[in-house]
């Protein structure tokens, strides 16, 4: 039987990804050492096991999800005792929210806050993310995959990747709001307008897209 | 579709997840309610916004040495074809191979995804990384961010440059560059390793022995092009002819 040269193939299919899963793990691990380790004890473990990766398949997605799998099992357990659930979690109200409080100054204030948002606040934000939720933020907004790799990577349902992005977009949008209230770059508004409106953005999370697809099936039958 | 339901599927709509009937419901509705078009526009905004603070690191040197030694002292792995290759894996694995060549090839037929990426990418005015009019020094700022060198091309009718960002095309990084021309219009370019990235899929015109596809989307017109060895796809919202004109007199500069 032929034999591949595999550490050639692995370098040549592996290596290319290795920026986007350090920047991964540093956002997971929040320190560069774990960052390291964590890089370093995946791209191995995907070495020993290359000759399961289908060729031609993503490449990338598989990869992470051999990240995703290492930082769950060795460094979860730490990053769990670190975790300091945040107000913004507890707090209901998102961007939206805040900002139709503002009333009129609802643009303004957008403006203020996302033409004045600088890296190392996102940076923080994003680090009191807990871990699941901005997992799926970094994968989607950092990675760009789709609900359905980001599914396959965490080893979860479609609908709960839908849950963790939008709650961790949420606290990511209140702790960047509070931040932008501290250092005086926006007021804040008098009462953040939770279940203002009839139908608030945030009353209903993200919906299971298939239930939604049913739900309209059903409508259109009627 | 009424708000409620729209709401529901603007974290979707944003993330680009729905298609056909779904999006074109979603739209319908965007169309008619400028609440529910204006929670698109924040939430696109946001994590655009999110998304251009957070860079991506360098990886250590010391990282790279790391895997590559941890590499070398792997012994080669032994093909573990026995056990592996028993039937009742071969042929799921097999079937589901095919399905996923079989996915791949329409998707290309169908649109070319560097293409679409561009168009959407001109739809969105994503926020720039660094922004300044000298083209220069934008193309130097990709310098070690990206795995080729970026020249901004240089363009004629008063054109000047806005800003730059950094993108990625299938799994690589690409250099994504803003222009404004006199009259007004914005023209973006997308430069980006065209290996795995087919464009030569509209129409063909040769211009100056060069060979450009030119194509259109909603309101706007596209036209890409290879130039040593890097794929360009140019995006703006004038007709298809100017911007042919325009980008061929990048290439007598």
């Amino acid at each position: 039987m032929k034999r591949r040269p595999i550490r050639s193939d692995f370098e040549k299919e592996a290596l290319p990804h290795l920026g986007a899963l350090y920047a991964a793990a540093l956002r997971m691990t929040r320190n560069e050492k774990d960052a390291e380790d964590l890089v370093q004890e995946a791209l191995l473990r995907a070495y020993r096991f290359f000759d399961t990766f289908e060729a031609g398949t993503n490449c990338k997605a598989w990869l992470f999800r051999i990240l995703t799998n290492v930082f769950c099992n060795q460094y979860r357990e730490r990053e769990r005792e670190n975790v300091v659930m945040t107000e913004a979690e507890s707090s209901s109200a998102n961007l939206e929210q805040f900002l139709s409080g503002a009333g009129a100054d609802g643009s303004e204030t957008e403006k203020a806050l996302l033409g004045r948002m600088v890296s190392a606040d996102v940076e923080r934000a994003l680090a009191s993310v807990p871990p699941d939720f901005r997992m799926a933020v970094v994968l989607a907004d950092l990675e760009d995959f789709s609900y359905k790799e980001i599914a396959e990577i965490m080893d979860c349902p479609a609908g709960t990747v839908m849950s963790r992005l939008y709650r961790g977009r949420k606290i990511l949008q209140g702790l960047l709001y509070e931040y932008a209230v501290e250092q005086g770059i926006i007021t804040p508004a008098a009462e953040p307008s939770a279940g203002k409106g009839s139908h608030s953005a945030t009353a209903t999370g993200p919906v299971d897209l298939e239930a939604y697809r049913r739900k309209r099936a059903e409508g259109e039958r009627e | 579709m009424n708000c409620g339901e729209a709401t529901a599927t603007v974290q979707a709509y944003v993330d680009g997840e729905l298609d056909g009937v779904d999006r074109e419901s979603v739209e319908r509705h965007l169309v008619a309610c400028s609440n529910c078009s204006g929670r698109v526009r924040l939430q696109t905004r946001f994590r655009a916004a999110v998304r251009a603070h957070l860079h991506r690191p360098e990886v250590p040197f010391t990282l790279r040495r790391r895997v590559e030694e941890a590499l070398a002292s792997q012994p080669i792995a032994p093909r573990r074809w026995p056990g592996w290759l028993s039937m009742s894996r071969v042929v799921p694995a097999a079937a589901a191979l095919f399905l996923i060549v079989a996915i791949t090839t329409t998707v290309r037929q169908r649109n070319s995804l560097v293409l679409q990426q561009a168009e959407n990418a001109y739809h969105a005015e994503l926020p720039m990384d660094i922004t300044g009019s000298d083209c220069g020094s934008i193309a130097s700022w990709f310098r070690g961010r990206l795995e080729f060198p970026v020249h901004a091309p240089a363009l004629g009718g008063g054109a000047t440059c806005q800003g730059g960002r950094l993108v990625n095309v299938g799994e690589h990084p690409a250099a994504y560059l803003v222009y404004r021309v006199s009259d007004g219009h914005r023209v973006t370019f997308l430069v980006f390793d065209p290996r795995d990235q087919p464009f030569e899929s509209r129409q063909r015109r040769v211009v100056n022995g060069r060979e450009i596809y030119l194509g259109s989307g909603p309101g706007i017109s596209t036209a890409a092009y290879r130039d040593r060895g890097l794929g360009y796809v140019v995006t703006s919202d004038m007709d298809e002819d100017t911007l042919a004109r325009l980008v061929m007199t990048s290439f007598t500069r």
